[in-house]
């Protein structure tokens, strides 16, 4: 057993343990720590892979994101710190036999698959990241473009449809101030 | 047979696995968002497994994990979008109590 593969295997059966429970543990802070170190994992894994820039990337975005997921959490839940102990799964049954099914068809493939012959050559760290920059700013630059130009979309949407509209506030404002002007107008003519 | 691919591609299933059920299993929105983060996470590990074990010479492979990185950053953005504006109207970001759309 070679050391890459002792810590590809930690490092995915840390992932794997922190994923499952993200959905056995009834508090939401908990669950959304859990999926950031299982997050966290993952990107371990891509380091491992030798795949720095990435492996990298992703335990910064992932610390972030389940930041404010944590926040979320605690804004939205009723019960955000699990003391109650309510259940919050439905159709719990089928859901367990499409996710056994989902995960013994793709470990089935991954085992019985034959992938050819394995690379041996990989480039380092800095050479890595400068044919991704080539790569991302040539052959697969419209994709790149398109990828940013999403994310704004996204962006711009989201804070749309978060934005509190304004039609509620409109009734509230508009009698008080425009009402007893009129009626004093009337008196005087 | 390529045993670290084989590992790899076998945690990435696991988590797949485990973010279907969490998806199709939890009725809180965010929760459901998280069920969908442990899937695309699983295909991160996949694209960065196929890219090291069998092509590191073609860096497509590495563009197509950001694009991935991409869609979990929109999904996050989106739904708390999403979230919010249904906190909101209703005060509980519960699945089960949004059947408006059913007919």
């Amino acid at each position: 057993m070679t050391v890459p593969l002792i810590f590809l295997t930690f490092f995915g059966a840390a992932a794997l343990w922190f994923a499952i429970v993200v959905f056995r543990t009834h508090s939401m802070v908990r669950s959304a720590l859990a999926l950031l170190f299982s997050q966290t994992a993952v990107g371990a894994m891509f380091l491992v892979m030798q795949a720095e820039f990435l492996g990298v990337l992703q335990i910064m975005m992932m610390a972030t994101e389940m930041s404010v997921m944590a926040i979320f959490m605690v804004m939205f839940m009723m019960d955000p710190g699990g003391l109650g102990e309510m259940e919050m799964t439905h159709q719990k049954k089928r859901s367990l036999w499409a996710g056994g099914i989902g995960f013994a068809a793709a470990l089935a493939l991954a085992w019985a698959g034959n992938w050819g012959p394995e690379a041996t050559v990989i480039p380092q760290a800095a050479r890595q990241t400068e044919l991704l920059g080539i790569e991302l700013l040539g052959r697969s630059m419209f994709i790149f473009e398109s990828a940013g130009l999403t994310i704004l979309t996204a962006m711009i949407a989201a804070t749309m449809v978060a934005i509190a509209p304004e039609k509620a506030k409109q009734p509230k404002t508009v009698p008080q101030k425009t009402a007893p002007q009129h009626k004093g107008h009337s008196h005087d003519h | 047979m390529i045993i670290e691919l084989s590992v790899a591609l076998s945690f990435a299933a696991g988590l797949f696995g485990v973010g279907l059920y969490g998806a199709l299993s939890q009725t809180n929105l965010v929760m459901i968002m998280m069920g969908v983060e442990l899937m695309l996470a699983a295909a991160l590990i996949n694209l960065v497994a196929f890219w090291r074990y069998l092509h590191p010479d073609a860096m497509s492979g590495q563009m197509f994990v950001l694009i991935v990185m991409t869609v979990m950053a929109v999904e996050m953005a989106v739904g708390f979008g999403v979230a919010i504006a249904r906190f909101r109207v209703r005060g509980s970001v519960e699945m089960e109590e949004a059947r408006e759309l059913k007919g």
